[in-house]
């Protein structure tokens, strides 16, 4: 059991790959669906994001002291920023700093907005159990899997605020369509980078089974497929009823949608344990 | 907010699947009883970390910081130099910096005789 530092490490990365996936999620899902009012959501994000990869770096400082003064302690913090969890600090900050920015600046501000997530998202590469394995074909893998996953949870709050009033019913079937001709290739890519990665970091069925890392990956693919299952009967149930008019359909999709909420936090909880207190299998 | 708190649930389930130790040995080693108080605490770690905080218990004492003097670089092996406390168990916590940026921690216990 972590002592009290670590849970709240724990609680930080979750609240930073909340922020950072779901900012980066709203602004890829708003720029492909050419989605509206969702400038507010991406931002909201993105401050929690902000806020999260503020306080974790400076957590960090704490974890090195075990105190809380190390949050503040110069020394520390400048060891930190030595080392690639400054790289990444800094990329988190210019990434997500720019998504904001893009947000005010119409169509153009898309494209910023879009750098800026993907300068985010590959801040995760630079960190971490992916990182330490120095295989540039894992960082292309990492961060395939990471913008599939965003687009993921960037398309539930607009999706599910279309499905929510009879006036949008049709525009949430049409997004909800093109979402799933979209995801009929980038789920397939997570699945698949996914499992290399898994590959890679675990390497072998005994270590999956008996290492504490490889308990916890297989909580995780557990919960991912209970979420493809929920996207399946979305995509080949509810959105065609919706797109021939059926209004229940848009209840049962808003359900689901929340269903899918509870577990991507769920996922993102586990990843949070996964990279902050347990080392790859030897 | 039942999201919040099933992810938490889940989270701390999780955590019951403990991490590996990044400490390949130490002297005296963990669990271990000697007859003398030994000079010096060996560290020898898996891979390069730079110490931050080690401190040491002896029996029921607060906690009390050792000197890592000039241990300002990321090394695999550390010396750090004990103050002879008497008999009884000893519990050293430390804390370091490993060269890909995580933060680690770790604990290891002796006993004087």
């Amino acid at each position: 059991m972590p002592d009290a530092l670590g849970l709240a490490a724990i609680v930080t990365k979750f609240a930073l790959y909340l922020g950072v996936m779901a900012a980066v999620g709203v602004v890829l899902a708003t720029f492909l669906f050419r989605l509206d009012r969702t400038r507010l959501v991406a931002a909201t994000f993105a401050i929690l994001g902000l806020g999260a990869t503020i306080l974790g770096f400076s957590l960090s400082g704490a974890n090195l002291t075990g105190d809380i003064g190390g949050m503040i302690d110069p020394e520390m913090l400048g060891l930190l920023w030595m080392t690639p969890v400054g790289s990444a600090f800094v990329l988190r900050i210019v990434g997500l700093c720019l998504l904001i920015t893009g947000l005010f600046f119409g169509r153009i501000g898309q494209w910023i907005s879009v750098l800026g997530g993907c300068i985010a998202i590959w801040s995760f590469g630079h960190i971490g159990h992916v990182s330490d394995l120095e295989d540039w074909r894992l960082d292309i893998a990492l961060m395939l899997h990471l913008l599939a996953v965003a687009l993921w949870i960037g398309i539930l709050i607009p999706l599910k605020r279309l499905a929510s009033s009879p006036q949008t019913h049709l525009m949430a079937a049409h997004v909800g369509h093109r979402f799933g001709v979209v995801a009929s290739f980038t789920v397939p890519v997570l699945i698949i980078v996914g499992g290399y990665m898994g590959y890679q970091l675990v390497g072998s069925w005994p270590a999956l089974l008996q290492a504490g890392y490889g308990q916890v990956l297989i909580i995780k693919v557990l919960l991912v497929g209970a979420l493809l299952g929920l996207a399946v009967v979305n995509k080949l149930r509810f959105i065609p009823a919706l797109r021939s008019g059926d209004p229940d359909a848009a209840v049962h999709l808003c359900r689901s949608i929340s269903i899918e909420w509870l577990i991507i936090f769920a996922v993102l909880g586990v990843t949070a344990v996964l990279t902050t207190q347990l080392t790859l299998p030897t | 907010m039942k999201q919040i708190l099933f992810a938490g649930i889940i989270g701390v389930w999780a955590t019951g699947a403990m991490a590996h130790s990044p400490l390949e040995a130490t002297t005296p080693a963990n669990e271990a009883t000697v007859s003398e108080m030994p000079s010096e605490v060996l560290m020898d770690f898996k891979g390069d970390i730079r110490l931050t905080r080690v401190a040491i218990t002896h029996a029921d004492t607060d906690s009390m910081d050792m000197d890592l003097g000039d241990q300002t670089s990321f090394m695999q092996e550390f010396a750090l130099p004990m103050h002879d406390m008497g008999k009884g168990a000893y519990v050293v916590e430390w804390r370091g910096l490993g060269v890909d940026g995580h933060p680690m921690t770790g604990i290891f216990k002796f006993d004087v005789e």
